[in-house]
């Protein structure tokens, strides 16, 4: 119990680099999924195969690739970004494809009828999809997106590849100084707790979003 | 209306695109002038102050976290500050990671290596080293209980190693030894390897002596370390291939730290002994 004391002050150095990596990845990653997901929509055609493009690139290649390349290949063709930053690039590059095809799920699963109703109505376009249509795909896409909010939490664990010290890196140095196990346990209840917060967040968002029912 | 937003979100992109190509072309200029211009390395780092020193912060006992603190503590750190004070610069400790070290220091993240680093011939085409400044040898560490009494009982044994590292190209060049052992495993980190030995997945671990009397120090029941070993090996500070100014004065003012003592006084802090070279 002293040990575990005695690690508290770096594991909460680590969680803090931890988070802020998760919560500037979501804020940013959020929004632009939404935007991507309008883009890939989109009846104006280069647009939309960039989009296919882009989601085949960033979610067909492991995202450990992707902080390299990030990293060390941007800073190979002159342009260098520190470690946080690259950190954040890569995770929002990689976390926007999957938002992306998460909101375009769900918009598509509108159904047509609600755009026509929409029309006869006299709403615009873009009414009807700020009004009628992101609402209910906000509701019906809560359970996708809190699966991959998770996921976050546990792919920042990643970024020790580039020479960040989060959670899990470290319990790693830690457990390399020390010979011991007790680290990677400490680490485990901080992660659980971590995404314990997240789990009874989104339980509590899809229960006060329950309108439609 | 759907069009005009299409051709919003294309401008948007491309914009974004744009600003990275910027971006890119920006440090060319000087990426063009550098092979022409002299070696302003040493000239460099004296302007900033500082080096960064790019260590693997989870390599005890040369360099890793102090318990409690936090702080990057080890041989190579003494060392590193007491040679840093003799240049009149300063240290800057930037963690890495060992399978990743040659692309920090090409892409410029950090201007030396300094972390228990062995002088190989391979690594020797990639950077430019220092003189030795400690010789250790690659040590066999077994359980207490097994059998093995030197090299020869190693034959079809399973040996844990740390990949990457310079115990393997050793016990490769020792060809007879080598052929003889049953399987190679390779670990993440020493630690790993080590630890698997107690569990007996593993029947030896081949390892730098420093990093293997750490860990006999931390739990000497569970460990025995034989007299037959994987040959002497020398370690040295990586640098840049082209950084020969900062070589130059590096070596000076690592050569003057071992003349005066400092040297031995830190290595016998660390090891109990003198073993600089």
């Amino acid at each position: 119990m002293e040990y575990v004391l005695i690690l508290m002050p770096s594991m909460l150095k680590g969680t803090s680099v931890t988070l802020q990596l998760f919560f500037l990845t979501l804020i940013i990653t959020l929004p632009l999924g939404v935007i991507l997901a309008l883009a890939r929509l989109t009846k104006f055609k280069p647009l939309n195969l960039f989009m296919q493009l882009y989601v085949w690139v960033f979610r067909g290649t492991p995202l450990l690739l992707q902080l390299f390349f990030v990293y060390f290949g941007l800073g190979i063709l002159g342009l260098k970004i520190d470690r946080f930053s690259a950190a954040v690039l890569a995770f929002v590059l990689n976390y926007a494809a999957y938002y992306a095809e998460i909101f375009r799920a769900g918009i598509q699963s509108i159904d047509r009828g609600q755009y026509e109703a929409a029309d006869v109505l006299g709403l615009t376009r873009v009414q009807t999809m700020t009004k009628i249509v992101l609402p209910q795909v906000f509701r019906r896409v809560l359970p996708p997106v809190s699966n991959e909010v998770i996921n976050l939490i546990k792919d920042t664990a990643l970024v020790y590849a580039i020479g960040m010290s989060e959670l899990l890196r470290v319990a790693k140095t830690a457990a390399v100084r020390d010979f011991s196990f007790i680290p990677f346990l400490v680490a485990a209840v901080f992660y659980l707790a971590m995404t314990g917060v997240v789990q009874q967040f989104f339980k509590w968002l899809e229960a006060k979003t329950n309108f439609y029912r | 209306m759907k069009k005009k937003i299409a051709i919003m979100l294309v401008l948007c992109l491309s914009l974004g695109v744009f600003m990275m190509g910027c971006g890119n072309s920006e440090p060319e200029p000087n990426d063009v002038k550098e092979p022409v211009v002299e070696d302003t390395s040493w000239l460099d780092i004296k302007e900033k102050g500082y080096f960064v020193m790019g260590l693997d912060d989870a390599f005890p006992p040369m360099g890793y976290r102090e318990q409690g603190t936090d702080d990057i503590i080890g041989f190579d750190i003494d060392l590193a500050n007491a040679v840093a004070k003799e240049m009149g610069v300063e240290v800057k400790f930037q963690p890495v990671i060992w399978d990743t070290i040659i692309e920090e220091l090409n892409g410029k993240n950090i201007d030396l290596i300094w972390n228990g680093l062995t002088i190989t011939d391979v690594r020797k085409k990639a950077m430019a080293f220092t003189d030795p400044y400690i010789e250790d040898k690659q040590l066999i560490v077994i359980q207490p209980s097994s059998d093995i009494a030197d090299k020869t009982d190693l034959a079809g044994k399973i040996i844990g190693i740390q990949a990457g590292s310079s115990a393997i190209e050793a016990v490769e060049r020792d060809a007879k030894t080598y052929e003889s052992i049953g399987e190679l495993v390779e670990f993440g980190s020493n630690d790993e390897a080590l630890l698997d030995l107690t569990t007996g997945r593993v029947d030896a671990v081949v390892v730098d002596e420093v990093v293997g009397r750490y860990y006999k120090g931390k739990k000497p029941d569970d460990y025995k370390i034989i007299a037959d070993h994987f040959g002497t090996e020398e370690f040295g500070v990586g640098l840049r291939l082209e950084d020969k100014a900062f070589l130059a004065e590096l070596q000076k003012a690592l050569k003057a730290v071992k003349a005066d003592g400092t040297a031995s006084e830190i290595s016998i802090k660390w090891f109990g002994v003198d073993i600089t070279k």
